[in-house]
């Protein structure tokens, strides 16, 4: 197999048939009213919102914008309102800075200087936002996570992720662009860089060292179980590189796993008790 | 026996583990078959249960005859029209040994089964986890012919056909719940087993949505010269009736020669190479 662009293609309408039949058959299976999703103005929160707008009606999809001021960005507002009047969608605005201000004050061994921990605190406040939302409207969360992400383990436990369904989770990030194109998004939103928005000017591709066309192909690579040496020698980067996503990709297994016990009865939840999801 | 016999590919969805729910779409289906004059109606791999029931199995498996057959042994007596589905079967001998298995019923009760003898258990896949694999191909004379039974993955195998049309199957019959990331493999060696063999093959596919999986259906009657010459919708429920000349397979084993051209000694070699791998 030759790792060029090209290996990341699909047959973007066959895609979105897929993606909104699965929303639509477990909404309907659920027996819930609707849809909860973050829209955070960014394109993969946005696709999700289309998506589901497609597969169930705007009228039964909510969007809620949820800002904050250390990370406010009006462009964010405006974008993820443009998405909603586009996709028909409700929306609700929480403001969640007293929330958070909240815990900052209330946790004793609070320190501000570490941004990832205040940071983590956003996504799961989002997340509690969500839920609070989906258990009042009888409705599920729609989750906005992509596979690229997921892989790298770029997400907050129990926060951005956190969601019943996760409808692009087996998308690369520049998948999901361009099936953010087909659906009718203007080029400008569907290249917009990705922010988790856990601190101001926080961008994915400054994290993560690596730009989504070169990071996509590598993790494609390694769905396809190709080698390292492999994955280096066709993409003609440096090996360390290569390494470092694969290290990355391994190392978060636990934040993609159920909770691990250890094993004590005949049966145990998440290791060899199997059993089929409810809504499928 | 008769030359021209219809077909019905009855292309359903399954309530996860509502054996009660899919018998009566079973019974639903075959009657609308027979109201356009199927012979035979056929039904996707483990449509009795749905595919993705994990170890609800050890619940729902059944032994044949057991319950479920005997409904559907009724129905097809009532409705004249043979039925082939796929059920979990549970063993006559043990009490948690469990088959894959296609049933074939006809106007005058049960006639044969088959147990899926390739169990994939790689990717999203866990058979052989649950189910212990059969050791028999199966072709069973009938008056619409004589139907051999395959399940799914056996389509990658051009063995299992083989040595079911060499018991005589005149119509091989595949029962299938492929999710859609594998249409295009499942397109391309229905047509190739009915080709190397110059028989009818019949591909009856699951569709719905049962965890993350996808059925895609595409159910069809592939021709002995490898043409599909009927086909259901791609994702929804489908019943199509179509129908199977067997007098043409005279002209596909003229044209194509295969079973002519047979090397059995092949197999010998086949046989001692498979066990140095």
């Amino acid at each position: 197999m030759k790792l060029s662009p090209s290996v990341l293609d699909l047959d973007l309408s066959e895609i979105e048939s897929r993606i909104t039949r699965f929303i639509k058959i477990y909404v309907e299976n659920a027996g819930v009213n609707g849809i909860v999703v973050g829209l955070s103005g960014g394109i993969d929160s946005g696709t999700i919102a289309a998506l589901s707008s497609r597969a169930i009606g705007g009228e039964t999809v909510l969007g809620l914008l949820l800002p904050e001021k250390e990370t406010y960005n009006p462009k964010d507002i405006e974008d993820a309102k443009f998405v909603a009047e586009k996709f028909g969608l409700q929306t609700q605005i929480c403001d969640i800075t007293p929330t958070l201000e909240a815990f900052y004050k209330t946790i004793p061994i609070f320190n501000s200087a570490d941004r990832l921990c205040k940071g983590n605190i956003k996504a799961r406040t989002r997340m509690i936002y969500l839920y609070y939302y989906a258990n009042k409207l009888n409705r599920i969360v729609c989750g906005s996570s992509d596979k690229s992400e997921t892989m790298m383990g770029y997400f907050t436990k129990w926060g951005d992720v956190a969601a019943d369904i996760s409808p692009i989770m087996d998308l690369y990030k520049t998948q999901v662009r361009k099936l953010a194109t087909h659906l009718g998004f203007p080029a400008e939103l569907a290249e917009k860089p990705s922010t988790p928005a856990l601190w101001p000017d926080q961008f994915a591709e400054t994290e993560l060292g690596i730009k989504y066309e070169t990071l996509d192909l590598i993790l494609y690579g390694f769905e396809r179980f190709m080698t390292t040496e492999d994955i280096t020698q066709q993409l003609n980067i440096e090996r360390p590189l290569v390494e470092k996503v694969k290290s990355r990709w391994l190392s978060a297994e636990h934040k993609r796993r159920v909770l691990l016990s250890p094993k004590l009865g005949y049966r145990t939840v998440g290791t060899d008790f199997r059993l089929p999801r409810n809504a499928f | 026996m008769k030359e021209k016999v219809k077909i019905a590919l009855a292309q359903i969805s399954s309530k996860r583990e509502n054996k009660k729910e899919n018998l009566k779409k079973i019974e639903k289906f075959t009657l609308k078959a027979q109201g356009q004059g199927a012979d035979l109606v056929i039904f996707p791999e483990l449509s009795l249960t749905s595919y993705v029931v994990r170890d609800q199995l050890y619940e729902l498996a059944e032994k044949i005859p057991g319950p479920s057959t005997k409904i559907v042994e009724g129905l097809a007596k009532k409705t004249g029209v043979h039925i082939i589905f796929g059920m979990p079967e549970l063993s006559e001998k043990t009490k948690a040994t469990i088959f894959n298995t296609a049933v074939l019923m006809g106007p005058k009760g049960f006639i044969g089964k088959y147990r899926k003898m390739y169990l994939p258990t790689h990717s999203v896949f866990e058979e052989k986890r649950y189910f212990r694999p059969g050791y028999q191909t199966a072709a069973f004379e009938t008056p619409i012919g004589n139907i051999g039974l395959c399940i799914c993955y056996d389509v990658f195998f051009p063995e299992v056909f083989r040595l079911t049309r060499l018991m005589g199957a005149q119509l091989m019959v595949v029962i299938s719940a492929s999710p859609a990331v594998r249409r295009s493999y499942f397109e391309i060696l229905t047509a190739a087993r009915a080709l190397e063999n110059t028989a009818f093959l019949a591909y009856v596919n699951l569709v719905g949505i049962e965890e993350g999986l996808q059925f895609w259906g595409g159910s069809r009657l592939v021709n002995p010269n490898g043409d599909v010459i009927a086909k259901a919708k791609y994702n929804d429920e489908d019943l199509v009736i179509c129908e199977v000349d067997y007098n043409d397979m005279r002209a596909a084993e003229t044209f194509i020669p295969t079973l002519r051209d047979l090397r059995p000694e092949l197999f010998d070699k086949l046989k001692k190479q498979s066990e140095l791998l």
